[in-house]
């Protein structure tokens, strides 16, 4: 019953459209390092240990408060088989962020990352926002990336860097919130960057008030 | 690495084509799945997006109300409270540069404020998401084009075309109880639809197209891509564009050829009914009118934004009452009419003018009806003289009436009564004719250069056939004599260019300084044949001050043979033309 009330809840989420404004997030990685899961621990606060390989692509939205502004959140879950590559990296383009995700358990994910960012690089626009997430911290035992080696690929690659749990509620929540906050900070950064040229759009008038400044423009 | 990554890069492209035939039909469902839910969501936020359009264009109009003087100096851009000369003088805003009283402003920091327009648009930029694809157009420079495709639009039919199940929207999965995280290969698992959410994915798919230049424009390469979709676009992208489109399309200069496209584009539509109008897609109603001055206008932001998106035809139709010398207009319906707030019901009417207004003052305006589709069927009669006919233009705007608030433009066309041979036949005959968007506004610095909202040019034309020249028999000469060159008070440094459009891509291009007094004349050597398929086009164009680029002002055109069969009938006789000269959006440079 409860998760029945949950499914309408999160439909009437999609639909409502009571917010400010509406960020996309992309979440990428090797198969199996957990972006799944670490989807449904945000939206709905649910996990399960078994493992479903994601057919193409998938999104849930999530709209939450922050900074004084409901923000709505789409984030497109995208499948880790390459077979699926082409779809996902088609949704590159359209997002403000992304989550880079490796499995600390796994080498090999993590060794794709350098191969992520690349793609990220290639397909989408020039001011995207990555974080660097290494999940399954919760396995400590079987740990084969050291959360430094995690940190200083995140430096060299100029990426915010998180070590979370998607099954332990480790870091979830924080991730997704230092993303929104680090797309805001872009948004307002191309915003004030942007208002020179307009003003420069708009000189018709300023024409008569400052005649030097299309001699300053032909002085070449 | 580098060899590494483009190996990786063309493993994409040529190995793995975006082909979705690859996938099994089990896949195949359970992504069209994502993606119609993908589409709802975008439709949603269309809609928002509409609406919060339609509210920045209400705070536009505030401010924009009342300006009619030339832009002055000393009154708020805004609110228009004069101001003083050193007292309460008011500031220059930084991002429009007007000046703007005290009160019109938004503060942001100690030193930093806006005035209350720009503030608009930059809240509106934020909650569009505008800024990305602002951000995404400066990588992506097809984006323009595809930028109303979104990826999941190109895969939604794609999908269309491969699975036979999904012609329709896919049914909702049944609404079971997913108990925490259980994937599985049957779609269960995936979020339910419920029932209203499909249909309004119907109702509204056929919207969606329009506007879903939304945050997510995933487009991706054509060549990306092996389904063809080229057939459903190119019909979709025939209707009319969002302002958003629109805005986007600006982007892009208009050039000449672009210009004659459309010119060309429209005389089929002439053919078919008999109507020639030339209201070419050039010109943007804005928010600043000072594009005109630039070269590139910014991306889109200041650009078309307040121009609503504008659909829809009107059935107009003509008649002349010889006996009592009266003009006969009846507005009879419009059809498929835009509205910008889809939740509220349009209440248009229709207003009627006789133009130039330097001869005709009455204006005329039908009753309010309701809906996208109103049938007005009413008639209007003005006394104008039977000479007059050939030289006056109808003006017919449709508009949505918002009782006290300000009202809505929907659309407006122009309609020249000569080519409606209206002195033969008394009988009325109807024709639908588009409505476009609206021609420019004088607001702001070029007050004085264009002093109504569109400028007629009287012209005289005249087809001498030269009998001597045995040879060619049928060669000739077409003068045009422009009468009131008076009227484009402009630099001293424009010109007039008359360029005769001929069969066979062949062009006569004629070149004279505007001088004041004069009337203005050029002439073309043509044959009877050929110009029976010409068109010409009348340019002004402006020698630029700080550029050796000239830059295109407004330009006309003549076409259609029932203009020039009224100069063969009678060759050697002056024949009175009227010529809207549209505004164009001056990003039409040369050097």
């Amino acid at each position: 019953m409860a998760s029945a009330t949950d499914n309408r809840y999160g439909q009437k989420e999609s639909s409502d459209q009571n917010f400010d404004y509406m960020f996309k997030i992309l979440i990428i990685g090797n198969s199996s390092v957990g972006k799944t899961s670490f989807l449904f621990r945000y939206a709905d606060d649910s996990f399960t240990p078994a493992f479903v390989s994601t057919v193409g692509i998938d999104f849930k939205v999530k709209t939450i408060y922050r900074n004084d502004k409901r923000i709505k959140l789409q984030i497109w879950d995208t499948a880790g088989q390459e077979r699926y590559r082409t779809i996902t990296t088609a949704y590159y383009r359209g997002a403000m962020g992304f989550i880079l995700m490796y499995d600390i358990t796994n080498e090999e994910s993590f060794s794709a990352v350098q191969d992520w960012s690349t793609q990220i690089k290639t397909y989408s626009w020039d001011n995207a926002q990555v974080l660097l997430v290494g999940n399954k911290c919760d396995m400590e035992d079987e740990r084969v990336v050291a959360a430094d080696r995690g940190r200083q690929l995140s430096e060299h690659l100029g990426f915010e860097y998180f070590e979370a749990s998607a099954k332990d509620n480790i870091n979830v929540k924080q991730t997704f919130e230092r993303l929104v906050d680090i797309i805001c900070e872009k948004m307002s950064e191309s915003l004030d960057a942007a208002d020179p040229a307009v003003t420069g759009a708009k000189q018709g008038p300023q024409l008569t008030e400052q005649p030097a400044a299309p001699h300053q423009d032909c002085a070449c | 690495m580098k060899l590494e990554e483009e190996s990786w890069e063309n493993r994409h492209y040529q190995l793995c084509p975006m082909d979705l035939g690859l996938f099994q039909a089990l896949e195949r469902e359970r992504v069209l799945e994502v993606l119609q839910r993908d589409k709802a969501l975008r439709t949603i936020e269309a809609d928002r997006i509409r609406r919060l359009k339609v509210e920045l264009q209400g705070i536009y109009h505030q401010g924009a109300k009342t300006i009619t003087r030339p832009y002055g100096q000393r009154s708020c851009a805004r609110c228009q409270r004069p101001l003083g000369k050193f007292w309460d003088c008011g500031s220059v805003c930084c991002g429009c540069s007007h000046r703007i009283c005290s009160r019109c402003r938004v503060v942001r920091s100690a030193i930093e404020w806006k005035c209350t327009m720009c503030h608009a648009f930059r809240e509106f930029k934020i909650k569009s998401g505008d800024w990305f694809l602002e951000q995404q157009a400066k990588k992506y420079t097809d984006i323009k084009e595809n930028g109303h495709e979104t990826t999941g639009d190109k895969l939604l039919q794609s999908y269309q075309r491969l699975s036979f199940i999904a012609v329709v929207p896919p049914t909702p999965p049944p609404f079971k109880e997913v108990k925490s995280f259980n994937k599985s290969e049957e779609p269960k698992t995936s979020k339910p639809f419920t029932k209203s959410m499909e249909n309004l994915m119907m109702s509204v798919s056929a919207h969606i197209r329009k506007l879903s230049k939304s945050q997510n424009d995933l487009s991706v390469e054509a060549g990306q891509l092996t389904v063809n979709y080229g057939r459903l676009n190119s019909r979709r992208k025939s209707l009319s564009e969002g302002a958003l489109d629109r805005a986007c399309n600006l982007c892009k200069a208009p050039s000449l050829p672009d210009l004659s496209q459309n010119a060309k584009s429209s005389e089929q539509y002439a053919s078919s009914s008999s109507v020639y109008l030339t209201d070419d897609d050039v010109s943007y109603t804005s928010a600043y009118s000072d594009e005109h001055r630039d070269s590139n206008s910014s991306t889109g932001m200041d650009c078309g934004f307040f121009e609503n998106s504008v659909t829809g035809e009107i059935e107009v139709a003509f008649g002349y009452n010889n006996r009592t010398s009266c003009l006969e207009i009846t507005i009879k319906a419009c059809r498929n009419l835009m509205f910008g707030d889809m939740r509220k019901k349009c209440h248009p009417y229709v207003k009627v003018r006789l133009l130039p207004k330097k001869y005709h003052n009455n204006k005329m305006k039908t009753a309010v009806r309701r809906g996208n589709n109103p049938v007005y069927n009413e008639t209007f009669t003005c006394a104008l003289e039977r000479e007059q006919l050939v030289s006056s233009v109808v003006k017919v705007s449709v508009w949505h009436s918002r009782g006290l608030k300000r009202k809505l433009f929907l659309g407006e066309t122009f309609l020249r009564l000569a080519d409606f041979s209206l002195e033969k036949t008394h009988t009325q005959r109807s024709v639908w004719n588009t409505l476009g968007p609206k021609q420019r506004h004088s607001l702001g610095g070029d007050v004085e250069l264009f002093p109504s909202d569109l400028l007629l040019l009287n012209a005289q034309l005249q087809f001498l056939t030269h009998t001597d020249d045995t040879l060619t028999g049928s060669a000739g000469q077409l003068k045009v004599v422009i009468t009131d060159v008076w009227k484009l008070s402009v630099s001293k440094t424009a010109y007039i260019e008359g360029v005769l459009h001929l069969p066979g891509e062949r062009e006569l291009v004629q070149r004279t300084a505007l001088k004041k007094t004069d009337a203005l004349q050029m002439s073309f050597r043509v044959s009877l044949q050929e110009l029976q398929q010409a068109n010409l086009q009348i340019n002004l164009w402006e020698k630029h001050t700080f550029s050796l680029a000239d830059r295109l002002l407004r330009s006309a055109r003549l076409a259609g043979e029932s203009s020039w069969q009224r100069l063969q009938q009678s060759p050697g006789e002056w024949h009175d033309f009227v010529l809207p000269l549209h505004a164009t959006v001056s990003t039409n440079m040369r050097s």
